[in-house]
């Protein structure tokens, strides 16, 4: 099974060869393994056609528990348009309420950009010359040295996470902040947020 | 069980078809049957640095033209007899091959060799995205200063994005005094960024430069820093598990080449 980034979620993409229990084996080690892969409100989509009606509700059912969403996406439309084409099917639980997430598994490179209109998480680098705009927060699990905004539609309360926070340049809501000439690799996570008008970067636990 | 690898690097004149012809001719070496495609379409100069260029009939454009068959098209080297060249057209330009074509070539020669290297053509254009479309994986090559490292990333990127995910790196022209003083990236830096598998570490050698002047690429010569090193790559590449080898101080180095120079 491989699991696949794309603009609007995360995609799961199964070797054709695989057969049912096996990848719902894998599933659940992904989820049970606490490793905060899957986030929750995170929608996960699944190419049509690969998995029968009774075993995609079976990976709902799964997912659900750990507060993710399955979707199926219908050829030749986008996730958003097939979310709601299928809405009326499926009984969204209303425990964990799903805020638009964006998740990115997988270093973004120089010259690549990731926009969403709500939060990002993104479980890898961003390198010089990339570029994460979200109306909401923006958390990188790993070094982040490209450009990131958080807050693009004027979010004050936004903020940025990264295990390494060292960017090119920082921007929450209208304020930016130029990294110093010389940044030093931070050895702990960090926080940048607004506080009195301006951006500060703190050290964090995680 | 073949398999095709293109040489790509995004940044020009680091070292991709210096890296090909090397790995050629070290596969070769090992009795693979080996071809090298070269795809820089009117700055052809893989033929040069395997003292081919006299022995050229027919080209690339000539094969994905239909006019002849790729096989009257290869060009055998004079020592290795297991390594072909296809070269390029010197007239002709980068749009005069697409990715189709070169598909349906290289899954032609697949029948007949263990190895197809492809060098790729600087740049993320038309060039690229022909060079790179039969490839099984892709090494990237790359140069220990920062321009160099952010192209190798860009070009990465566009590797992923046409779902080519076996990708792997080659450090050229490494210079160890330098790395040392500070005044050029290390091998932690350069990884810390690219994250892919690093396959070799080739230090800057002037021999590089004369060996490609005589057309005898220096991965044979048993006294070269730079040629141990292709080696090296060339076993990795047959899945050999090799360690990086410790480059000696400078002193060791300039006496080395005092020896086993010219
Ligand atoms: N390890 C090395 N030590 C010294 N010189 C080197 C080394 N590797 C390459 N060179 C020299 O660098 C120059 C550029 O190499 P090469 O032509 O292989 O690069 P390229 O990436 O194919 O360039 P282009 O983008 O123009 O196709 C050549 O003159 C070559 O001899
Ligand atoms: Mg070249």
């Amino acid at each position: 099974m491989k699991i696949k980034g794309s603009r609007s979620g995360l995609q799961l993409v199964f070797d054709d060869t695989a057969d049912f229990p096996a990848i719902e084996q894998e599933i659940k080690e992904k989820l049970e393994s606490g490793s905060n892969f899957f986030c929750r409100g995170t929608i996960i989509q699944t190419l049509p056609g690969r998995l029968q009606q009774t075993e995609k509700e079976t990976l709902a059912k799964l997912f659900r528990q750990y507060g993710v969403i399955l979707h199926t996406t219908i050829e030749g439309k986008s996730l958003e348009e097939s979310v709601a084409a299928e809405k009326p099917e499926i009984q969204v639980p209303m425990q964990p309420t799903v805020q638009e997430m964006t998740v990115v598994d997988r270093t973004v490179r120089g010259g690549q950009e990731i926009t969403s209109k709500g939060s990002v998480l993104i479980c890898g680098n961003v390198n010089p010359g990339a570029q994460i705009i979200a109306g909401g927060s923006i958390d990188i699990r790993g070094t982040c040295r490209g450009i990131v905004h958080a807050g693009a539609y004027g979010d004050t309360k936004a903020f940025i996470i990264a295990d390494h926070l060292m960017p090119m340049q920082i921007r929450i809501a209208g304020l930016i902040a130029r990294s110093p000439d010389n940044v030093e690799k931070s050895s702990r996570a960090e926080k940048a947020f607004i506080k009195s008008g301006q951006i500060v970067i703190e050290p964090i636990e995680r | 069980m073949s398999e095709v690898i293109v040489i790509t690097s995004g940044k020009g004149g680091v070292g991709k078809t210096t890296t090909t012809a090397n790995l050629g001719v070290g596969l070769a070496m090992r009795g693979k049957k080996v071809v090298l495609i070269d795809t820089d379409t009117g700055l052809r100069n893989l033929d040069l640095l395997l003292g081919l260029e006299n022995r050229i009939m027919y080209d690339l454009i000539d094969v994905t033209e239909g006019r002849v068959l790729y096989k009257k098209a290869l060009v055998r080297h004079k020592k290795y007899e297991s390594l072909f060249l296809l070269p390029t057209s010197q007239v002709r330009d980068k749009m005069a091959v697409n990715p189709e074509q070169l598909v349906k070539l290289c899954e032609e020669m697949r029948e007949e060799y263990d190895y197809i290297l492809i060098d790729c053509p600087a740049g993320i254009e038309q060039g690229f995205k022909t060079a790179i479309a039969g490839a099984d994986c892709a090494i990237v090559v790359t140069m220990p200063e920062i321009s160099a490292v952010r192209d190798a990333d860009k070009i990465i990127g566009e590797l992923g994005r046409a779902e080519k995910e076996n990708i792997k790196l080659v450090v050229n022209r490494i210079r160890p005094q330098m790395v040392k003083k500070g005044d050029m990236l290390d091998m932690d830096d350069i990884n810390d960024i690219l994250s892919i598998k690093c396959i070799g570490q080739v230090p800057d050698d002037e021999m590089v430069v004369t060996s490609t002047n005589r057309g005898e690429p220096v991965v044979s010569n048993e006294g070269s820093q730079a040629g141990q090193a292709y080696r090296n790559i060339v076993g990795r590449i047959c899945g050999e598990d090799i360690p990086f080898m410790e480059f000696p101080e400078e002193g060791f180095f300039t006496k080395l080449k005092r020896v086993f120079g010219h």
